[in-house]
C-alpha cells in the first residue's frame, strides 16, 4: 500500500524560504497564506544559542484531528495517506483550523492580491473563487502526484510528479516519497538517519519526518 | 509575533464563543427548567422559551460565522466522528421540544427538553474537546467544567428569569439545584485550573487562566454561594437575593467560557525535539518555544 | 497545480544572475502566453552544481514581470527641479522621442568632445550588482565600448562595501577575485562572518549542506548568530573588527606552539617565498648580477638565487649574502656582504607577541578557545597527505578559512585578508584539494581562464597589473573621477578596474577635491542601470543630493525607486523574463560558482514585453545608430563584447559592421560563437537550439579549480608571508604624492606594510565618531549589516512575495537587539527605536533575540526607500543613512565597512 510522506533534514535546511515561494507560486495561494513554510527558531540564552530552521505545513496525518471534527465530510484521507479538502463540501466553518496542532490551515474570506485589489496577469491565471472562505492547506500537491503516477512516473524521484516545495529545496533538504515501500528514498532517509515527527505525543501520526543526525 | 511559540488563534471570534455562550447557557437552563418540571411538577415555561431563543442565537453566531454560510446543510453530513454534526444534528429537535414545551407544559415533553438539552451541552463540551490544535479546549476536563457551567449558568438565568417576569416566586428547590450546579463548576474549574497550573502548557494559556480565575471562584462561586445561601437562610429577602445571586453566577460562566475560547486558546506552537547534531549553541534537546 | 488547465502550456528555460553567486538555471511555465511560476531547470541537474535549482529570489520574477508599478514607457521629467522633495513630473513619450532626447545630448558631447576640462569622461555609468547587470544588458557593454571613455566609478556600493580587500588581495596572491572553501571535500572550515547560507547561492548552500551531511566542521566567528552561524558547529560571537587579532593568534599558535615540523615544509619552501632572504632596510637581498632574489642554500652553505635547482633553502635563520638590496624607484639601497632574515624568519618575529592570550581580550574570545580552533586547523590540515585529482596527485589539505564582510573590506581588510592566505599558506592548504580556493579573475587576464592568467612575472612569482608608481608612468591624472589608477596600484587598469577602486571618492569630490587631482565634475550624462545609489550607498542623504545635481541621467527603470526620482528620461527595458542574452556560464565564477563544466546559457523571452518595454540589445543598437556608433558597436559585438568573440580560427559569425541587426541576429551570431566555440568548430547551433535547449556546457576540469598545478608547473611561487613588493610600491606611491603635494592619501599609505601588524581596528570607528563629536560612551554599540537571501539584489525589495517569506526569517523588518541589552533599556520586542550616530537617525521596531552581542546592533539588508512602490511603506531602518562617506574609514584600497557607532533609545512602543 502506497503511502506518501515527507521527509525533512534539519541538518540541511537553511531557512531560504525558497520552498514557502515556489509553494505559494504553485498553488497560486493568496498573499498572508503559506501552506509550507519554514520557522526560524532560536532557544538558549547568549552565548549559549541555537537556531534551527524547520519548514512545516500539513503533516498529512495518518490520525487527523481535522477530518475527524469537519462536520461536512469536506476533509478526508485518501488511502494513500494524503489529507484532501473538497473546497465545494466545505461550509468554511473553521473548526479543522482549530483541531490542526499543526496550524497548518488557513482561510481567506476575501480575494486578495500582491499589489491591492486588482490581480496581476498571473495571479488571474491562478485565481480560484472556490478556494474562498473555506479551508485550504497543503496537498503535498496531490494533482502532481495523481498526474505523475497516471503516466509512470515516481513521485519523489520524477520532479513532474514531485512536490513544488521538494522540488525547490536548494539545500537538499526535502524529499517526498512512499514510507510503506522500503526501498524508497524516504524510508531509506528515516532507516539511516535519526529522526523524530513533531508533536508525536498527540497521537496523530505526522507523516513528515524530521531528520537530525 | 514570529508564530512559532503558541499564539492566539484567530480563526473563532467572539461569534463561536457566542455559541458556547448562548448555547451553553440555554441547554442548561432548560436542564433546570425541565428538572424543575419533573422533580416539582411547576416551571417557568418562559424558560424554555428564553432557552430556545439563546439556542438559537448561538447557532445564528455560529452561521455568521461560517464562510459559506449558504452551504449550512452539509453540516450534517458527518455524524460518524464530528461533534459539531452532532450537536447541528440535536439543535432542530431540542428546539422543537423547547418549543412544544413552552407552550404545552407535560412531563414528556420536559423528558424530551431535559435529554436533548443534556446531549446539545454535552456535543457542545466536546466540541471543544476534540479541537487539538488548542491545548486549553482538547484538555479532557473541559467537558464536566462547559457542562457544569452549562448547567450553572441556567439555574442562574433560572433565577433571573423569576426575578425578570416575577412568574414564580423563587423556589428553594431551583435555589438548590443552583448551588449544586455551582459547586459541581467550582470543582471542574478547580481540576480543570490545577491540570494548567502544574503540567505543561503553553505560557499564554496558563497566564490567562490564571488571570480569570480569581473572578471565576469570586464571581463564579463565592459570591453566588454567599447570595445564594442567604436566599435560602433569609426567605423575605430570597426574591432579591436569588436573582443576584443567579447573576453573579451566570456573569461569571459567560466570562469564563469567553476568557477559554478568546483570551486562552494558545495553539500548539510548534516544537522540534532534537536540534540538528553537532551544532552551536544550546545542549538541552527538546525545543518548545512559549511552552513552560 | 490547482491552476486551471490553461489552452496551451510551455515551459522556457532561462538563468537567474540577479546576485553574484549566480547564474543558476531555470524554467519558466508559461500558461497561454502568461508567466505563471518558476521552477527548477531539472536538464540542467546533472551539469549545475545546485542540481539545476534556483533560489528564493527567482519565485519572485513572475511578480516582477507582472508588477503593476512597473515603468511602462519611456518618461521624461517635466520639473526641472530635482530633489528628494521634488515631483519629477514623469511623462509618458514614445521611444522615438527618448532616443531623440538622449542621442541629443549624445551627440553634443561627441560633437565637443568626451573628456571634460578635468579630463574626465563626460559620459559616466554605475550599473551595481557586482557586474551582474551585465548579464541583463544585452549588447550595451559594446555600446559603451563603441563610444570611449566612460566613468563607471561612481559607485552604488561596489569598490567599498563589498569583498573589496579580498578581491584585490585575492588577485594578487593567488588569482581570487573571491575565496571560497573546497567546499566538496574539506573537513574543517573557519568561517570568519562568511554569511554562505544567506549569500552563498544555489551552489553554496546546496555545496555546504551537503558538506554538513558528510561531516564538515564550520567555526562560525561573527557578532551575531547569522543563518550560517545556525548551521555551523560552533559559534563564536567575537568583537566587530577583530577578527586580524583572532588570526594572528591562530598564526602564533602554528608557528610557536606546535612542531615546525607539523607545518607543510616543503610547501612553503618551494611555493612561498618564505627562504627569501630580507635586508636591513625591509627588502630582498638580491643576486647582483640577476637581480633575482636570495635565499640560503642549506646543502652548498651559501646564497643562491631562489631558483637555482635543487637548492634545500633554509627556512629560518640570519645569513650573510653577496648581495644589493633594491628600494623603491630602483634605488640601491645597499650592496656587499649583507645580512638577511629569511621572510619566515621575519614572520616568526612579527607574531611572536601574538598569543591567544593577547587576542582574547581582543576579541572578546576566549584564549583557550582561539589556541583550541587553531590546533583543531592544524591537526585537520592533513599535512603530507595527497589526492588524485584527474590522474595528477596533489597535495590534500582539508581545512579553509574564509571572511565575509566588513572582516574583508576596510581598515583590517588587508590584515585579515593577509594573516588568512598565510595561516592557510603555512599548512600548505592553498589552492589544493580540500583547501582554499580563488573562484575567479576580474582584474588579471583571461578572466574566463582563471588558470590561463598564471603567467611568471618578477621575483618568481606570478604576474600583476600594478597600476605603475614609478615615476615614469604612475598616472598623476586620474581617468576617472574616483582615481583608481592614482591611488589604488592593486585595482589594475581593466574594464572591472573602474568599479574596484574608491567608488566613494568620486562622490566625495564632486564636493571638493582634494589637493592634485583635478577637480570632479559632474558628468553631462548619467547611465544607472539595475542600480539605486540613493539606497544602497553611504551617506544616503548626501548621495540623493549630489544626484539631484547630475544635469542629465538616463535611468534604465524597471520602477520608481529613490535614484532615479532624480532621473531626466526613464527607460523601460525588458525584464528579466522578457529579454535576449546568452552568457557563459560554468568553469569558474564568483563565490562558490566552480563546475566541472563550462559552457552558455541563453536568457529568452518567457513572454512578451509588457507595455513599451524594449530588450537592451535594440536599445544599444538603436542608440548606437543615432549616434553614429554603429560600426564600432557591431565591430564591438563582433570581438566579443557580447560573452562570445564572433570569430575565431574556423568559424566567421561576424555581424555586418553597416547594420542595425536586430536582438534575435546579434543573439543568433552569438550563440553559434558559442557552438563553436564549445565544439572546437564542429558545431555551430544558433539561436533556436539555445532557445529549445536552455545550455550548452563541456567537461570543465576540476584540475582548474587549484592553481596549485599551474604554479608547479611554472616553477613559481605564492608570493607570501612577506609582503616586499607592496612595501616598495606603497612607498614609491607616497613620493608620487607627495611630489604633488598630496598628502591626504598618507594614512592609507601606512597600510602598505610587508608584515602589517596589528592595529586596534575598532580604535578606529571609535575615533571617527569622536571626531564627529561624539562622546564615545553615549554611542555604545556597533551596528553591523547582514545579507538577506530574499531581499539581495535585484530590486527585491518591492516584490510582495520576497517581503512575505522574508517576514519568516528572524529580524527583517527592524533592527535586532540582544534581548538582555534591550531588558535593561526597558524595550520590549517590537517597540519602535531609535539608531542614532550624531546628526543622524533611523527608526524601526525592535527584534529581541538572544543570537548577537550585547554590544551589537544588526540591521538587515538596505531599506528606507521613500520612493520605490511597495517598498516605501516597509518602515524599515536602514544603516546606510547612518555611515558618513569618509576618508578617514577608507582603506589602501580605497574601500570601507559597513560599520558604524551608534546609540540606541526607544521612541515608542508596539503599534
Amino acid at each position: 500500500m502506497t503511502r506518501w510522506a515527507m521527509v525533512v533534514d534539519l541538518r540541511r535546511c537553511v531557512g531560504c524560504q525558497t520552498c514557502t515561494a515556489a509553494c505559494k507560486q504553485a498553488n497560486a495561494t493568496p498573499p498572508g497564506v503559506q501552506w509550507r513554510r519554514v520557522l526560524d527558531m532560536e532557544v538558549g540564552e547568549y552565548p549559549e544559542v541555537q537556531r534551527t530552521f524547520v519548514p512545516v505545513g500539513c503533516m498529512h496525518c495518518d490520525d487527523p484531528p481535522c477530518m475527524h471534527v469537519c462536520p461536512s465530510t469536506a476533509t478526508r484521507k485518501r488511502e494513500d495517506g494524503i489529507v484532501t479538502i473538497d473546497y465545494d463540501l466545505c461550509i468554511g466553518c473553521g473548526y479543522c483550523m482549530v483541531a490542526c496542532p499543526y496550524q497548518a490551515r488557513f482561510k481567506t474570506d476575501r480575494a486578495s492580491f500582491a499589489y491591492g485589489d486588482r490581480p496581476t496577469d498571473a495571479e488571474d491565471k491562478g485565481f480560484d473563487g472556490g478556494r474562498l472562505a473555506v479551508a485550504t492547506k497543503c496537498t503535498f500537491c496531490v494533482d502532481r502526484v495523481d498526474a505523475g503516477t497516471a503516466q509512470g512516473l515516481t513521485p519523489g524521484i520524477d520532479p513532474e510528479a514531485t512536490p513544488a516545495c521538494v522540488n525547490s529545496c536548494i539545500a537538499g533538504a526535502l524529499h517526498f516519497g512512499d514510507i510503506d515501500n522500503p526501498a524508497s528514498n524516504v524510508s531509506h532517509l528515516v532507516a539511516g538517519n535519526t529522526h523524530f515527527r513533531m508533536h508525536e505525543e498527540l497521537g496523530t501520526g505526522p507523516r513528515m519526518y524530521y531528520l537530525w543526525g | 509575533m514570529d508564530r512559532i511559540a503558541p499564539w492566539l488563534q484567530t480563526h473563532w471570534d467572539a461569534r463561536a464563543a457566542g455559541n458556547f455562550i448562548g448555547g451553553g447557557t440555554g441547554s442548561g437552563l432548560a436542564i433546570v427548567a425541565a428538572a424543575m418540571l419533573l422533580a416539582s411538577g411547576e416551571t417557568q415555561p418562559a424558560a424554555f422559551a428564553l432557552a430556545a431563543l439563546l439556542i438559537a442565537l448561538g447557532l445564528g453566531l455560529v452561521w455568521l460565522e461560517m464562510g459559506r454560510p449558504w452551504r449550512f446543510l452539509h453540516v450534517f453530513l458527518h455524524p460518524h466522528t464530528s461533534w459539531m454534526t452532532r450537536e447541528a444534528l440535536i439543535a432542530p429537535p431540542l428546539l422543537a421540544a423547547l418549543g412544544i414545551a413552552a407552550w404545552f407544559e407535560g412531563a414528556a415533553s420536559g423528558v424530551a427538553a431535559l435529554v436533548l438539552s443534556l446531549a446539545f451541552l454535552y456535543s457542545q463540551s466536546q466540541i471543544l474537546r476534540a479541537a487539538k490544535g488548542i491545548p486549553a479546549w482538547r484538555e479532557p476536563r473541559i467537558v464536566p467544567l462547559l457542562v457544569a457551567t452549562g448547567i450553572a449558568e441556567g439555574a442562574g438565568a433560572y433565577l433571573l428569569l423569576g426575578a425578570v417576569f416575577g412568574v414564580l416566586p423563587e423556589s428553594p428547590f431551583a435555589i438548590a439545584l443552583a448551588l449544586a450546579a455551582i459547586f459541581a463548576r467550582s470543582l471542574a474549574w478547580s481540576s480543570y485550573r490545577r491540570h494548567f497550573a502544574r503540567g505543561s502548557a503553553p505560557t499564554g494559556t496558563r497566564g490567562a487562566l490564571a488571570a480569570i480565575s480569581p473572578t471565576v471562584v469570586m464571581l463564579g462561586t463565592f459570591v453566588p454561594f454567599v447570595l445564594l445561601l442567604a436566599a435560602l437562610a433569609l426567605p423575605d429577602a430570597v426574591n432579591a437575593l436569588a436573582p443576584l445571586g443567579g447573576l453573579a453566577a451566570l456573569a461569571a460562566g459567560w466570562w469564563m467560557k469567553y476568557a477559554i475560547v478568546r483570551r486562552a486558546a494558545f495553539n500548539q506552537g510548534f516544537a522540534i525535539a532534537q536540534p540538528p547534531a553537532e551544532r552551536s549553541g544550546a545542549t538541552r534537546a527538546e525545543a518548545r518555544p512559549g511552552w513552560s | 497545480m490547482t491552476r486551471r488547465e490553461p489552452t496551451t502550456r510551455r515551459r522556457v528555460a532561462t538563468y537567474c544572475y540577479q546576485c553574484v553567486a549566480g547564474p543558476d538555471l531555470l524554467t519558466v511555465q508559461v500558461d497561454d502566453g502568461v508567466a505563471v511560476a518558476i521552477e527548477p531547470n531539472f536538464c540542467a541537474a546533472g551539469i549545475h552544481p545546485g542540481a539545476g535549482k534556483v533560489c528564493v529570489k527567482a519565485y519572485g520574477l513572475v511578480q516582477k514581470t507582472y508588477n503593476p508599478h512597473r515603468v511602462l514607457s519611456p518618461m521624461k521629467r517635466t520639473n526641472p527641479l530635482k530633489g528628494r522633495d521634488q515631483d519629477p513630473g514623469f511623462v509618458p513619450i514614445s521611444w522615438d522621442e527618448a532616443f531623440d532626447l538622449v542621442a541629443e545630448k549624445l551627440n553634443a558631447i561627441r560633437k565637443s568632445g568626451l573628456l571634460d576640462a578635468s579630463g574626465y569622461p563626460k559620459v559616466a555609468a554605475s550599473f551595481g550588482g557586482g557586474g551582474t547587470p551585465q548579464s541583463y544588458m544585452g549588447t550595451f557593454p559594446a555600446y559603451l565600448a563603441a563610444w570611449g571613455p566612460v566613468d563607471m566609478g561612481f559607485g552604488s556600493g561596489q569598490g567599498v562595501k563589498c569583498y573589496h580587500s579580498e578581491h584585490l588581495y585575492g588577485e594578487l596572491w593567488h588569482r581570487a577575485f573571491t575565496v571560497s572553501p573546497d567546499t566538496p571535500s574539506c573537513r574543517y572550515l573557519l568561517s570568519f562572518g562568511t554569511n554562505t547560507e544567506a549569500s552563498g547561492g544555489v551552489v553554496g548552500v546546496r555545496r555546504h549542506a551537503d558538506a554538513r551531511v558528510r561531516g564538515l566542521r564550520r567555526v562560525q566567528i561573527e557578532p551575531h548568530l547569522s543563518v550560517t552561524g545556525a548551521c555551523s558547529a560552533e559559534w563564536l560571537p567575537i568583537r566587530p573588527k577583530t577578527d586580524a587579532a583572532f588570526l594572528y593568534a591562530l598564526i602564533h599558535v602554528l608557528l610557536h606552539e606546535n612542531a615546525r615540523s607539523a607545518l607543510d615544509l616543503p610547501f612553503l619552501k618551494a611555493r612561498t617565498a618564505s627562504p627569501y632572504l630580507v635586508g636591513r632596510h625591509g627588502y630582498y637581498l638580491r643576486d647582483p648580477a640577476s637581480r633575482r632574489p636570495l635565499v640560503w642554500d642549506v646543502k652548498r652553505q651559501s646564497a643562491v638565487p631562489h631558483d637555482t635547482p635543487d637548492a634545500d633553502p633554509a627556512l629560518e635563520g640570519e645569513f650573510l649574502a653577496d648581495a644589493i638590496e633594491i628600494g623603491p624607484d630602483g634605488e640601491a639601497l645597499e650592496r656587499g656582504s649583507l645580512t638577511g632574515t629569511t621572510a619566515f624568519g621575519k614572520l616568526l618575529e612579527h607574531m611572536r607577541r601574538c598569543t591567544p592570550e593577547w587576542a582574547a581580550p581582543i576579541c572578546d574570545v576566549p584564549a583557550a578557545t582561539i589556541r583550541r580552533v587553531a590546533n583543531e586547523f592544524l591537526a585537520q590540515a592533513c599535512v603530507g597527505e595527497t589526492v588524485e585529482i584527474e590522474g595528477e596527485t596533489l597535495p590534500f589539505r582539508p581545512v579553509a578559512i574564509t571572511l565575509g564582510k566588513t572582516v574583508n573590506n576596510g581598515w583590517g581588510g588587508y590584515e585579515c585578508c593577509w594573516a588568512r592566505t598565510v595561516a592557510v599558506a603555512l599548512v600548505g592548504g592553498l589552492e589544493v584539494p580540500g583547501g582554499t580556493l580563488g573562484t575567479t579573475v576580474r582584474l588579471n587576464r583571461p578572466m574566463s581562464d582563471r588558470t590561463g592568467s598564471v603567467k611568471p612575472g618578477a621575483d618568481g612569482f606570478m604576474t600583476y597589473p600594478f597600476n605603475p608608481t614609478d615615476k615614469e608612468h604612475w598616472s598623476a591624472r586620474p581617468n576617472i573621477r574616483n582615481a583608481y589608477r592614482t591611488l589604488v596600484p592593486l585595482a589594475a587598469n581593466g574594464p572591472w578596474s573602474q568599479a574596484l577602486g574608491p567608488t566613494h571618492l568620486a562622490w566625495m569630490f564632486l564636493d571638493g577635491t582634494p589637493k592634485g587631482l583635478p577637480g570632479v565634475t559632474f558628468p553631462e550624462l548619467w547611465f544607472l542601470y539595475r542600480s539605486n545609489p540613493a539606497i544602497s550607498f553611504w551617506d544616503t542623504a548626501a548621495i540623493t543630493d549630489k544626484i539631484s545635481r547630475f544635469p542629465f541621467i538616463v535611468a534604465f527603470a524597471y520602477t520608481r525607486d529613490e535614484s532615479n526620482h532624480m532621473a531626466d528620461i526613464l527607460l523601460p527595458e525588458c525584464t528579466d523574463l522578457e529579454g535576449l542574452q546568452l552568457i557563459r556560464i560554468g568553469g569558474t565564477k564568483y563565490v562558490e560558482q566552480f563546475w566541472d563544466q563550462e559552457g552558455f546559457a541563453l536568457r529568452q523571452p518567457a513572454v512578451d514585453a509588457r507595455g513599451s518595454a524594449r530588450d537592451f540589445t535594440d536599445i544599444a543598437t538603436e542608440l548606437a545608430r543615432r549616434t553614429g556608433l554603429l560600426e564600432p558597436y557591431n565591430a564591438a559585438i563582433n570581438k566579443g563584447a557580447a560573452g562570445a568573440p564572433l570569430k575565431a580560427d574556423g568559424y566567421d559569425f561576424s555581424l555586418d559592421v553597416t547594420k542595425a541587426h536586430g536582438r534575435e541576429g546579434i543573439w543568433d551570431a552569438v550563440c553559434r560563437a558559442a557552438s563553436a566555440e564549445l565544439t572546437d568548430g564542429a558545431a555551430s547551433d544558433g539561436l533556436d537550439w539555445y532557445k529549445a535547449h536552455g545550455f550548452r556546457t563541456r567537461r570543465f576540469s576540476t584540475l582548474d579549480w587549484y592553481l596549485y598545478p599551474a604554479l608547479v608547473r611554472q616553477g613559481l611561487r605564492f608570493e607570501l608571508p612577506y609582503q616586499e613588493r607592496l612595501f616598495r610600491i606603497g612607498q614609491e606611491l607616497g613620493r608620487r604624492l607627495h611630489d604633488q603635494g598630496m598628502t591626504w592619501w598618507d594614512e592609507q599609505l601606512a597600510e602598505y606594510q610587508a608584515l602589517p601588524p596589528w592595529r586596534d581596528f575598532p580604535a578606529l570607528w571609535e575615533k571617527a565618531a569622536a571626531d564627529a563629536g561624539l562622546n564615545s560612551a553615549d554611542f555604545p554599540f556597533w551596528l553591523v549589516t547582514a545579507r538577506s537571501m530574499q531581499y539581495a539584489w535585484g530590486a527585491n525589495a518591492g516584490i510582495q512575495i520576497m517581503h512575505e517569506v522574508a517576514e519568516n526569517v528572524a529580524g527583517h523588518g527592524g533592527v535586532i537587539v540582544n534581548a538582555a541589552t534591550a531588558a535593561r533599556l526597558g524595550i520590549a520586542d517590537g517597540d519602535l527605536v531609535e539608531i542614532s550616530t550624531p546628526g543622524r537617525a533611523t527608526r524601526g521596531r525592535a527584534v529581541l533575540r538572544q543570537g548577537i552581542r550585547p554590544d551589537t546592533l544588526l540591521m538587515i539588508g538596505q531599506f528606507e526607500h521613500w520612493a520605490t512602490p511597495y517598498a516605501k511603506n516597509f518602515n524599515v531602518p536602514s544603516m546606510n543613512g547612518l555611515v558618513p562617506m569618509s576618508l578617514d574609514l577608507t582603506d589602501a584600497t580605497g574601500s570601507g565597512a559597513d560599520l558604524v557607532r551608534v546609540s540606541l533609545a526607544r521612541v515608542g512602543g508596539r503599534e
